[in-house]
C-alpha cells in the first residue's frame, strides 16, 4: 500500500460498509458528505500534472458533494421533522455481509476487465463498483425514500470515481455541467420529499403505492 | 444564433416564473412563435455553433427539433384555452418550467457532445418534474417522485455508459473531441469491448426515459397525472429526445462495425415493449394511462424499427415523426375530455359523439391514425417496418410484432368504442372553444398532408438521419 490513492479509496470502501450499517439516517448523511469528501479528492493524488484550473474544480466538486449536497438533505430533513429511522427491507447485519461480498466480488469481476494504463491504484476499478452497487443496493433495500435518495447520490459517486480516473477526455466545463444537474436532481428531490412528507405525514415509500397495474 | 433557439425559452423561463398569470398565457404562445420561427430558419441555413465541440446539427437533431418546435407552439396555443378552464393554482410555475422544458428539449436536439447530450436530457427530467405535480394532489405527488427517482437512477445508468465510451477512446488510443460525430467517424479504432458496455448502459439509462419496458414503470404514472398539455409534450416530443441519445449512439456502433449486436438488442427491448403495452392496454380502466402505453407501445415498434436496419429504420423514423404529432393531438383531446367530463375513468365517460361533437372527431381521427389506419403516416411506417423485417429475415420478431399490434388495435378499439358511444348521463362542463380543437386538428392534418406529399427537403433530410443507421431503401 505504498499508493496514496490507494489508502483514499480504502476509505472510501470503508464509508460504503458503515452505510450499511447505518440506522438512522443523519448518521447516514454524515457518511455520504465523508465519501463525497474523498472521492472528490482522488483526482488531485491521481493525475501528476494538475493545473490550476484542475484544483479550482476538484475545490468546487468538493464543495458540492461533500458539503451542499448532504447539507440539502440534511436541512430537508429537520425542517419537516421526518422520521429518523431508515426502515430497512434488507436487515443491517445482513446488509453488512452483503457489502463484504460485493467488494470481494468487484474485487474478482475487475480481475476481467482490460483498463487502460493504470495511473491509479489496484484499488481503483473494485471501490468505482463496490460504490455503484452500494448505492443501488441503498435504493432497493431501504424503503425510507431519503434512504433511497442518498442511495442515488453514492450512485453518482461511483460514476464519478469511474470517470475522473478512467478518462482525461472531460472537460472540466462539461463536468461541472454534469455536477449542476446531480445538484439540481437533489434539491428537486429534497423539495418533493417535504411534499411528500406534508401530504403523507411520513416517507415510507410503502405509502406511495396507489398507482400501478 | 444557434445557441439562440434554447437560449431565448431558457430565459423566457425565467422570467416567467415572476409573471402574473395574465402574462404567462401571451408568452407561451409568443415564444412559441419565436422558436419556431428560429427552428426553421436553422432548417434551411444549417448554421454553425458558436461551440462546435459541444453543439451542431445534426439531420435527425433538425428532424426532431421542427417536431418540437411545431408542437410546442400549437400546445401552447391550446394551453391558453385550457388554464382558462382548469383551475391551476401555482400558475407560473406551470408557465416557467413548460418553457425550461422547451429549452431543455432543444438543447437535446442540437448537442453534439456525449456529455452535454447527457446533461440535456437530465435536464429535462429536472425541467419537466413540476409540471407532473402542477395538480398537487397525493397521486400526482406520487407519480413525480417515482418519475424524477426512476429517470434519474435511469441516466445514471446513461453518464456511466458515456462515461465507459470514453474508456474506449483511451484504450483505442483515440484522441478527437468526444463528440457523436467525432467519434462516428473514428468508430473503427476504438476499443469494442469497452464499446459495447458503453452502448448498453446507454440503452439502459436513455431507454428508460425513453419508456421502453422493463423501465417503463413511471411513464403511465406521469403521463396521466401530468396536465394534459404537458402529457402532450411528455409523450410527442420527451420521449423523441431520449430516442436521439439511443440512435446516436447506435450509429456509433454500426460504424464500428458491431451494427448486428446493437440492432439485436434493441429489437428484443422493442419487442418486450410492445408485448408489455399489449397485456396492459386490454384491461385499462383510465384512458390517459390508455394512451400513456400506446406510446410505449409506440416507441418499442421505433426501438424495434431501428434495431432491424434498413427499410425498417426508414419506417422507424417515419413512426417517430407521426407519432409525435398524432400523439400529442390525442392527449391534448384527452385534456378536453378531462375538462368536460370530469373524470379520468373510461367508466366516467360516454357518448362523446353526440356530447362533444368536435372533440369527438378529433379523437376518432388521432385514435384511427394512433393504431396504424391508412392513410396515417403510421400505417405506412408499420408497413415498411414488417417488409424490412421480412427482408432481414427475421420471421419470429416480426411474427410477435404483428400479433401484438392486433391485441393492441383491439384493446384501443373496445375502450374507444366504449368513450365515443356508450350511454352515459354524465353533463359536460366545457365549451369546445375553437382554440382547444383546432391544435388537434391541426396536428392531425400535418400528419396527413405528410402522408401525401413531402417536401424534398424532408425527404432529403430523413433519408440523410438513415443511411447513417445503414439504414434507407
Amino acid at each position: 500500500m505504498n499508493n496514496p490513492v490507494d489508502v483514499i479509496l480504502s476509505l472510501v470502501l470503508l464509508s460504503c460498509l458503515f452505510s450499511f450499517g447505518s440506522s438512522r439516517l443523519p448518521g447516514l448523511i454524515k457518511v455520504l458528505a465523508f465519501q463525497g469528501v474523498v472521492v472528490s479528492i482522488v483526482p488531485l493524488f491521481v493525475d501528476p500534472h494538475m493545473t490550476g484550473g484542475g484544483i479550482l474544480f476538484t475545490m468546487v466538486t468538493l464543495t458540492i458533494r461533500g458539503i451542499v449536497i448532504p447539507l440539502c438533505i440534511y436541512l430537508a430533513i429537520k425542517k419537516v421533522a421526518i422520521h429518523r429511522e431508515v426502515e430497512p427491507i434488507i436487515g443491517y447485519h445482513a446488509s453488512m455481509l452483503a457489502g463484504l461480498g460485493l467488494i470481494v466480488g468487484a474485487t474478482f469481476v475487475s480481475h476481467h476487465f482490460h483498463v487502460p494504463a493504470s495511473r491509479a491504484g489496484v484499488l481503483l476499478l473494485p471501490t468505482a463498483i463496490t460504490v455503484l452497487v452500494s448505492g443501488m443496493f441503498l435504493l432497493m433495500a431501504r424503503r425510507n425514500a431519503i434512504a433511497m435518495v442518498l442511495g442515488y447520490i453514492m450512485m453518482e459517486n461511483g460514476i464519478y470515481l469511474v470517470g475522473t480516473t478512467f478518462s482525461a477526455h472531460a472537460r472540466h466545463i462539461v463536468e461541472f455541467g454534469i455536477l449542476l444537474d446531480v445538484l439540481a436532481g437533489v434539491m428537486i428531490m429534497a423539495i418533493i420529499l417535504q411534499n411528500i412528507k406534508r401530504t403523507f405525514d411520513d416517507v415510507d415509500t410503502a405509502l406511495l403505492r396507489t398507482l400501478k397495474e | 444564433m444557434l445557441e439562440l433557439v434554447f437560449l431565448v425559452p431558457f430565459f423566457a423561463g425565467i422570467v416567467a416564473f415572476f409573471l402574473p398569470r395574465n402574462l404567462g398565457r401571451p408568452l407561451l404562445v409568443i415564444i412559441g412563435a419565436i422558436h419556431l420561427l428560429l427552428s426553421v430558419l436553422i432548417w434551411v441555413y444549417r448554421p454553425d455553433s458558436m461551440f462546435p465541440e459541444y453543439f451542431g446539427v445534426s439531420p435527425e437533431g433538425l428532424l426532431s427539433l421542427l417536431v418540437i418546435s411545431l408542437l410546442f407552439f400549437l400546445i401552447s396555443i391550446y394551453t391558453t384555452g385550457y388554464l382558462k378552464a382548469s383551475n391551476i393554482k401555482s400558475e407560473h410555475i406551470f408557465t416557467g418550467s413548460m418553457l425550461l422544458f422547451l429549452s431543455t428539449m432543444t438543447l437535446v436536439t442540437l448537442s453534439d457532445h456525449i456529455m452535454v447530450m447527457w446533461i440535456a436530457i437530465e435536464a429535462t427530467t429536472l425541467a419537466s418534474a413540476p409540471l407532473i405535480y402542477t395538480h398537487r394532489t397525493a397521486a400526482s405527488l406520487e407519480a413525480t417522485w417515482k418519475y424524477v427517482l426512476i429517470c434519474s437512477v435511469g441516466i445514471a445508468m446513461a453518464l456511466l455508459g458515456s462515461v465507459l465510451i470514453t474508456v474506449s477512446m483511451d484504450v483505442g488510443k483515440v484522441d478527437v473531441p468526444v463528440s457523436f460525430s467525432a467519434l462516428t467517424a473514428v468508430a473503427k479504432s476504438l476499443d469494442p469491448m469497452w464499446l459495447k458496455a458503453g452502448f448498453v448502459f446507454i440503452l439502459v439509462g436513455y431507454g428508460t426515459k425513453m419508456g421502453l419496458a422493463p423501465m417503463h414503470t413511471w411513464l403511465p404514472d406521469a403521463h396521466s397525472e401530468a396536465p394534459s398539455p404537458a402529457s402532450a409534450l411528455l409523450s410527442g416530443v420527451l420521449l423523441n429526445c431520449a430516442y436521439l441519445g439511443i440512435f446516436k449512439t447506435n450509429n456509433i456502433m454500426v460504424a464500428a462495425g458491431l451494427g448486428d449486436f446493437s440492432g439485436a438488442i434493441l429489437m428484443v427491448f422493442g419487442l418486450i415493449s410492445i408485448l408489455a403495452a399489449a397485456t396492459f392496454i386490454l384491461k385499462q380502466t383510465e384512458y390517459k394511462r390508455m394512451l400513456a402505453y400506446s406510446s410505449i407501445e409506440n416507441m418499442g415498434i421505433i426501438a424495434f424499427g431501428t434495431g432491424v436496419g434498413g427499410l425498417a429504420a426508414y419506417g422507424a423514423i417515419i413512426c417517430l415523426i407521426h407519432h409525435s404529432l398524432i400523439k400529442s393531438s390525442l392527449f391534448l383531446t384527452s385534456g378536453n375530455i378531462l375538462l368536460g367530463y370530469g373524470s379520468r375513468l373510461i367508466k366516467g365517460t360516454g357518448n362523446l359523439v353526440n356530447r362533444m361533437p368536435k372533440t369527438f372527431v378529433a379523437f376518432f381521427a388521432g385514435f384511427a391514425g394512433i393504431s396504424g389506419f391508412p392513410p396515417f403516416g403510421i400505417f405506412i411506417g408499420e408497413l415498411f417496418i414488417i417488409v424490412g423485417t421480412f427482408r432481414a429475415g427475421h420471421y419470429v420478431g416480426v411474427g410477435i410484432f404483428i400479433l401484438s399490434l392486433c391485441v393492441i388495435f383491439a384493446g384501443f378499439a373496445n375502450q374507444m368504442l366504449k368513450i365515443s358511444f356508450d350511454d352515459t348521463d354524465a353533463t359536460i362542463q366545457l365549451t369546445e372553444s375553437a382554440g382547444m380543437v383546432w391544435p388537434q386538428y391541426t396536428l392531425l392534418l400535418t400528419s396527413l398532408l405528410l402522408c401525401f406529399w413531402v417536401p424534398d427537403t424532408l425527404y432529403q433530410t430523413i433519408i440523410h438521419a438513415v443511411t447513417s443507421t445503414g439504414g434507407g431503401f
